[in-house]
């Protein structure tokens, strides 16, 4: 809010300059924001914190902080009684809503400009002037923190009545925008139509206007939920709608009633009279207690601060303070409604007392080491692995659009929707990684010849209205260098990847479900022990030309918490043979359709455990058959092997492999 | 007279021989002394016409001189043999090195490791939880009543929902609840993060962002603990002492509530453009766990006191490396990455 300096300095009696008070304010109550100096008037901004705008949201509130802060007690304005008189009928139908209505009917009142002084203060707090019946509830609310009303007596009909809006109800504001009212809102009516809508807005037929001579002045209370609530649903923001739902106390209507008809009788004309004041209060608000425990001021703030200090602090807030023993009996006034607990009174006492002045002290604690955080490790192995293998991390948007949803091929309702995006781009929650990932893919193409990149990051999937969050490992390879053989130098870093988190024996198999944007013939699911841990594949051509990326891309997905369940295990030792080992080459012709897992299965079957290794060093293709060039090598634990026995191993694994899968070994 | 020239051979030989700087020049001179015209060789020839006596006496002499010219030559050989062309050698050691493919961590990546090494090593254990989360966790609980003003203070991105109300999580504290539930105190965590703001992006704002966030809770935990561990943190990560600062603020799962600063980490608190003049930095929020947050995680009233603090990763790594826009650590622009 922004204040008068002149007039914070008339009501708090400080000497400081407004630099000074901006930041003992700071340091000890709400954050200066800005400071402006126009004419006589200087305006200093604070951003005042949620639970004080019942109080500070107004110069008297502001004032009695600075004072507090200074030391001092607030010297309170001495203010009169209401004085009630009949002849205006108020009806609350809705008392939860309203707590209090407080409405005056003044007439003889000439509508002109208000005086010189209160515009130039209405102006430095950010409020334009109207004329003097708006610019004194203004002024008012500006000083008291209750938003005032003022109604043209004559445009209304009968009594005033506080109710709920009926269905399909409209009324005109004072935006002059007509506005279709929900049952839940709360207006203020005569016994025709809605005046207003209640603590928001005014209704601009019952408006003030140059003739109005009488006006019904309403100062009244209304429930801060259903405000909020109101001011949602209708998208308006008003002063009034501000402080109503930052609850505001219902003994400050009095009191700002009071202020604006005395201000309305000085300026409002020679002859204006107070004809009627009626006051509907039903459940008077009652200060009420708390008892503070001394020792427990000191253990949260670890200081100890003399009980005298912590009453002196208390009291120069306008709390009324007993000690009984280690006790304080606080008694809270009803405008500081963000006072219910010790814990409350403790922040007062703590930050008026100044924070810098809490000594620092190490904790005393149990010494032990924290269980580990065994996702977190696992994940940060993998990026070290990862970045060895020449990967970049990248962190993408958890957002992707309709647009990114079409290119890659999936389904809109498999994914979890965001009600207010920020835009259309953003309004889906990524249900993979891998489309994001392709977009890094295309800028980075434009600087670099080949792109390597991985993330780690949750994907969000919606399954007919239940939602999960599944945190996974991608990577992509893009490369100028090495076209055709993308996949196998993506196979490759990931078999790396595999061995260095200790998982033996990984198997890569061709999947017949849905290819999405994967490439239809050039695409594995990664299968370990059975389970299904992701998959490993280029990206469909087709998809990469809606991306408008030119060569090759291959990419992994992979499912963490699968993952770590299976490399957990050690790694184990095996020991090294003191036998020497032979190498025996084959080569061969297969169908097309004849793949290397099998050829090797086959040869570790026929071969047993005299086989060590198996590797492929040559592939061609030929007149529709493929030729695979084979390097075995071959020895035994316990003995060195004799070439009567080597070449007999090899009979087998070479009839095995005539007779299972029809190849022709070239000799 | 010839046992001189012998003599005098020999001597000769083994200094040509040590002068001699390959093979070529060794075998031209061992032709010289003991080639089928060579000096030695010549003496060797003209034994048959000397008298028996001096046959007797030179013949041996001769050939001992021979074999002992073989030997020596037979050594040098050797020892050219095992020598290097250091010149054929030669490289340009100032051209560049062989292009290695190597990956780089991302910024947010490297300093949520330091911020976790630091605390790992104070004791502090590390836990996680969704980004997508319920209304409850992410604002009702942490005792943020419905339909309140303090709900405004987070903007928020909505997720339509056929049964409970859902969010993108606004910051990291729904964790503190959830690891209540299951855990009684004493105990100290720190929970990393992606939260989520529903607020446009510039250089300075981000929609996306990475939290952190610590909690404290035991019997008698207080605002000296805060400052004081706050303090260690900064100074460790900074590499150099920090100091604290508290400002009072609001934050519905803490009361008290503090804004906190830190001297700033340029100047050191003389005060300089880096913290505009005023010697401090905003870093996050903390203060000191609300009871109704305990109660909701189920722990009886006023039985613990705790604190909880938190702040922004892309804030720190913006300090730390001196990066002038926030939107580069969602860009995926490798021309950024790559840097780390």
């Amino acid at each position: 809010m922004k204040y008068s300096y002149t007039r914070l300095k008339e009501l708090s009696g400080t000497k400081k300059t407004p630099k000074e008070l901006a930041e003992l304010l700071t340091m000890r109550a709400f954050e200066f924001e800005e400071m402006k100096t126009e004419g006589k008037e200087t305006q200093l901004e604070f951003s005042i914190l949620p639970n004080r705008g019942h109080d500070a949201l107004s110069h008297i509130g502001m004032a009695r902080e600075i004072s507090a802060l200074e030391g001092k007690k607030y010297g309170e304005l001495a203010i009169s009684k209401l004085d009630l008189k009949a002849g205006l009928k108020v009806e609350i139908r809705e008392k939860k809503l309203c707590p209090r209505y407080i409405g005056a009917v003044i007439e003889n009142i000439r509508i002109a400009q208000s005086p010189k002084w209160m515009q130039e203060r209405l102006v430095a707090c950010g409020i334009k002037p109207i004329n003097n019946v708006v610019d004194i509830t203004n002024y008012v609310m500006l000083e008291t923190g209750q938003p005032l009303h003022a109604f043209d007596a004559d445009k209304t009909a009968g009594n005033i009545i506080v109710r709920k809006a009926k269905k399909g109800e409209t009324i005109k504001l004072l935006d002059e925008k007509i506005y279709e009212l929900n049952e839940n809102d709360l207006v203020i009516a005569d016994s025709e139509k809605a005046l207003a809508l209640a603590g928001v807005m005014g209704g601009f037929d019952s408006s003030i206007s140059k003739e109005t001579t009488s006006i019904i002045l309403e100062s009244a209370s209304f429930n801060s939920t259903n405000i909020r609530k109101t001011r949602t649903l209708h998208n308006i923001i008003t002063e009034s709608s501000h402080r109503f739902e930052r609850d505001i106390d219902p003994n400050l209507a009095e009191i700002a009633m009071v202020r604006a008809s005395e201000l309305i009788k000085k300026i409002g004309g020679n002859n204006v009279e107070v004809t009627a004041i009626s006051d509907m209060y039903p459940k008077k608000v009652k200060p009420w207690q708390i008892k503070l425990d001394t020792d427990y001021v000191s253990s949260l703030l670890g200081e100890k601060i003399p009980v005298s200090r912590m009453k002196s602090i208390l009291e120069n807030l306008g709390l009324v303070i007993k000690v009984s023993g280690k006790i304080l009996d606080c008694e809270i006034l009803t405008r500081r409604i963000d006072l219910k607990t010790q814990e409350d009174l403790i922040e007062e006492i703590g930050r008026i007392y100044g924070y810098e002045n809490i000594k620092e002290q190490a904790p005393i604690v149990e010494v032990k080491t924290p269980p580990q955080n065994a996702k977190r490790n696992f994940e940060n192995n993998l990026r070290d692995i990862l970045a060895g293998l020449g990967f970049s991390e990248v962190m993408n948007y958890s957002f992707y659009g309709k647009e990114d949803i079409e290119k890659c091929l999936l389904k809109i309702e498999d994914h979890v929707e965001v009600a207010n995006p920020l835009s259309s781009e953003q309004q889906y929650l990524r249900r993979n990684l891998i489309s994001n990932l392709l977009k890094n893919v295309e800028l980075n193409l434009k600087n670099f010849p080949k792109v390597q990149i991985f993330e780690i990051g949750n994907k969000f999937c919606n399954d007919k209205g239940k939602f999960s969050e599944i945190p996974l490992l991608v990577g992509a390879i893009a490369d100028n260098g090495a076209n055709d053989l993308l996949f196998f130098q993506m196979k490759g870093k990931l078999e790396a990847l595999f061995h260095d988190i200790g998982i033996q024996s990984t198997d890569f198999q061709i999947s017949n479900e849905e290819y999405k944007f994967w490439h239809p013939t050039r695409a594995a699911r990664i299968m370990i022990n059975g389970e299904k841990i992701g998959r490993i594949g280029e990206i469909s051509p087709i998809v990469l030309k809606k991306y408008s990326i030119k060569q090759r891309v291959a990419v992994f997905g992979l499912k963490i918490e699968e993952l770590i369940k299976i490399s957990a295990q050690e790694k184990q030792y095996q020991p090294i043979s003191k036998f020497p080992t032979v190498e025996r080459d084959i080569s061969m012709f297969v169908g097309k359709e004849t793949k290397y897992s099998d050829i090797v299965s086959s040869i570790q079957k026929n071969g047993g455990n005299l086989v060590k290794n198996i590797e492929l060093f040559d592939v061609f293709e030929k007149e529709g058959e493929k030729s695979l060039a084979l390097r075995i090598k071959i020895g035994s634990d316990s003995k060195t092997l004799t070439s009567e026995e080597i070449d007999a191993l090899m009979k087998k694994i070479i009839s095995a492999l005539q007779r299972e899968l029809r190849v022709r070994v070239r000799k | 007279m010839e046992k001189e020239k012998i003599i005098i051979i020999k001597s000769r030989f083994l200094a040509e021989i040590g002068n001699s700087r390959n093979e070529k020049e060794l075998y031209d001179i061992k032709v010289k002394f003991v080639g089928r015209n060579g000096e030695l060789t010549k003496i060797l020839k003209n034994l048959k016409n000397l008298s028996a006596v001096e046959r007797k006496e030179i013949g041996p002499l001769a050939n001992q001189a021979r074999q002992e010219i073989e030997g020596i030559y037979e050594n040098r050989k050797k020892e050219l043999g095992s020598q290097v062309d250091w010149e054929k050698e030669k490289i340009d050691v100032t051209l560049p090195g062989e292009k290695i493919s190597r990956g780089s961590l991302h910024p947010i990546t490297l300093v949520y490791r330091e911020i976790e090494k630091i605390f790992s090593s104070m004791g502090f254990e590390v836990v996680e939880g969704p980004e997508l989360e319920t209304d409850w966790y992410n604002f009702t609980a942490l005792n943020f009543p419905l339909d309140h003003p303090a709900r405004d203070m987070q903007d928020t991105f909505w997720i339509k929902s056929p049964k409970e109300k859902m969010v993108l999580r606004t910051h990291t504290s729904p964790v503190q609840v959830r690891y209540m539930e299951k855990r009684k105190p004493p105990f100290r965590i720190i929970v990393p993060g992606r939260v989520y703001r529903n607020e446009a992006t510039d250089a300075a704002h981000e929609h996306t962002l990475h939290q952190f966030e610590a909690l404290v809770v035991g019997d008698d935990i207080n605002v000296g603990h805060f400052k004081y561990i706050a303090k260690e943190f900064f100074s460790a990560f900074f590499g150099k002492q920090i100091n604290i600062r508290l400002r009072p603020s609001f934050f519905p799962f803490t009361e008290p509530s503090f804004e906190f600063d830190i001297s700033c980490t340029v100047c050191g608190g003389k005060k300089c453009p880096s913290c505009k003049n005023s010697g401090w930095l905003e870093i996050g929020g903390a203060g000191m766990v609300n009871q109704n947050v305990f109660v909701s995680a189920g722990y009886p009233r006023n039985k613990y006191q705790g604190f909880a603090w938190g702040f922004g990763i892309e804030r720190l790594a913006m300090m730390k490396y001196k990066i002038d826009d926030i939107r580069w650590f969602e860009s995926g622009d490798l021309r950024f990455i790559k840097q780390f």
